[in-house]
């Protein structure tokens, strides 16, 4: 399975894989473009600071047995058989959030804007080269490599 | 190898899945009584006339033909004969099996209030036939009243507030969903349904139904006095694991069916997952329960450890909270008790010794995955010098730099 791995000690904090990541969910966006005030903004990856670790980036894992998918009450998130990602389908999705409560990681979230829906890494499937935060970020700390878990 | 599994909601689906995923070969049977898969948390969008029928079912259309599973579906499992490894259903059927899965689930329970169980417009808010019958119930009727202002009361309050319906809601505590929330969270959700329309009488308890000519219920008193008009009842005061059908059949039960930490029952080849093991009435304890007993039906040796069940996330309104174990500490329990709000949040932490007893986190949600971690692992936060309301995964990160997963540095 493909996942996003992190060198944690070449993150500088830059967030330029949130702008990224918001971009890459605002259709028709770019780096330049992007509306990050918009109330529809919302990143799928964060990068926290301790002042004694440094930044520490937090991505979805898409873990080998998500806890996401097993609290999942509508059939909204799966774990895709092929590649290994956790999707989301949010025709499906009841919003009762027992995904965020499950997340061990707190990757998961509400969206801001209406609490309608999850806001959660969907490993840019759609995008012919891939997750849109790994090509954005300027010191390589996160990569795509091939895992077996 | 032939697994029959009984009951077609979170604990089986989960189990048909994990078999199939692991040995596509496995011949699997599922029985239901009910003639459509349906995630029963959905119910009030069913009643609300927000998603039809197939909008609350929780798997793929294809689910069955796709992974080559039998349903049989609208079937009732009456018995079983544990020597002959068979199962008898409603019409008569004998059905074989190497390994059998009850995951029969729990059903509502009536109290016995005089003039309650005999009114013709009672029901319950458990399955998606309920659901239907209430829906046609809505058509006409103009006052609702729901007995207990648990999540599944307040479900079915907020479809028949969608309904138009004016809606009464009777609880016997002192506050609506008094086993996720604090009286100060609670009161924030009263406040958003009574802005709706409904009605609250709480600290109050139905103690008899008048029941007119034709059997409906049409008045209900309380033991205040009080008395409410009611078109249409529905009872929401509980559940009570459904096994009726293992009577005789030498599986050992005390109010739910008993399993090891294996989820075997007392009967070899015969395990139980889901509600009607009464471990844990909620969705993902149900699909894990489910998981890991059909990882053992293939032989596998898995034990269910991750048991921890007080737990839930409540959305009305757009208002989103988080509840996780023990939020009401008595005195004697000496917790200390921290707060925290604002104009759009409510944050409670209990905490004794170091050690996260329970939170609540009303309003923003977003990242508090980590809490039930904590809490359930009893990891010891007083090191970490910071305020408690700040802390996140972040403070725990580790990571294994080849797999790549986050692990917990405590």
């Amino acid at each position: 399975m493909k996942r996003i791995i992190i060198d944690r000690e070449k993150c500088d904090g830059c967030l330029n894989c949130n702008i990224a990541c918001i971009s890459a969910h605002e259709a028709g966006s770019n780096f330049y473009t992007v509306n990050l005030q918009s109330p529809a903004a919302e990143t799928r990856n964060f990068i926290k600071f301790d002042a004694h670790k440094g930044y520490l980036p937090i991505f979805c894992r898409h873990c080998d047995e998500p806890e996401c998918v097993l609290s999942c009450m509508s059939g909204a998130l799966e774990k895709d058989p092929l590649t290994g990602h956790v999707q989301y389908d949010e025709s499906k999705c009841a919003a009762c959030y027992m995904c965020v409560m499950n997340c061990p990681y707190g990757v998961l979230k509400p969206d801001k804007q209406t609490r309608t829906k999850v806001i959660k890494c969907d490993f840019c499937d759609d995008k012919p080269d891939g997750p849109s935060c790994v090509k954005a970020c300027p010191k390589k700390a996160i990569a795509v490599k091939e895992v077996s878990l | 190898m032939k697994i029959v599994i009984i009951g077609v909601s979170a604990a089986g689906i989960s189990a048909a899945k994990a078999i199939k995923a692991s040995e596509p070969d496995t011949e699997v049977v599922i029985i239901s009584k009910e003639d459509s898969v349906h995630s029963r948390c959905m119910l009030h969008k069913f009643l609300g006339h927000e998603r039809d029928a197939k909008g609350i079912n929780f798997i793929a259309d294809d689910f069955f033909a796709s992974k080559g599973i039998t349903w049989l579906s609208n079937t009732t499992v009456i018995s079983l004969d544990t020597q002959k490894k068979t199962v008898k259903t409603h019409d008569n059927q004998d059905i074989s099996y190497d390994k059998l899965l009850i995951a029969t689930g729990a059903a509502y329970f009536i109290p016995p209030i005089p003039g309650l169980r005999e009114s013709k417009n009672v029901y319950g808010f458990r399955d998606l036939k309920d659901a239907q019958l209430l829906d046609s119930e809505c058509d006409t009727a103009k006052n609702a009243v729901v007995i207990g202002a648990g999540l599944v009361g307040m479900d079915a309050a907020v479809a028949m507030l969608t309904r138009g319906l004016k809606v009464t809601v009777i609880e016997m505590t002192a506050a609506v969903m008094s086993l996720q929330l604090d009286q100060k969270s609670a009161q924030t959700y009263q406040q958003l349904f009574e802005e709706q329309g409904a009605k609250f009488i709480l600290n109050d308890k139905v103690v008899s139904v008048d029941v007119d000519e034709v059997g409906r219920g049409k008045t209900i008193h309380l033991a205040s006095g009080k008395a409410v008009p009611a078109d249409v009842i529905v009872i929401a005061a509980g559940v009570r694991p459904a096994f009726n059908f293992t009577e005789g059949s030498g599986i050992a039960t005390n109010h739910a069916i008993l399993v090891g930490d294996d989820l075997k029952t007392n009967i070899d080849d015969i395990y139980a997952a889901g509600d009607v093991t009464g471990m844990a009435g909620i969705w993902p304890n149900a699909m894990k329960q489910g998981r890991i007993a059909a990882i053992n039906m293939l032989g596998e040796k898995l034990l269910y450890e991750d048991r921890f069940a007080l737990k839930n996330t409540v959305n009305f309104y757009g208002l989103t909270t988080l509840s996780l174990g023990n939020i009401n500490p008595e005195p004697e329990e000496s917790c200390e008790i921290l707060m925290r709000e604002d104009r759009h949040n409510y944050q409670k932490v209990v905490i004794k010794n170091g050690v996260v007893q329970g939170v609540i986190i009303q309003g923003n949600i977003a990242g508090t995955g980590f809490w039930q971690y904590l809490i359930k692992n009893k990891i010891d936060i007083s090191g970490k010098n910071k305020d408690v309301f700040s802390l996140g995964y972040a403070d725990f990160y580790d990571l294994d730099q080849v797999t790549g997963d986050y692990r917990y540095a405590v």
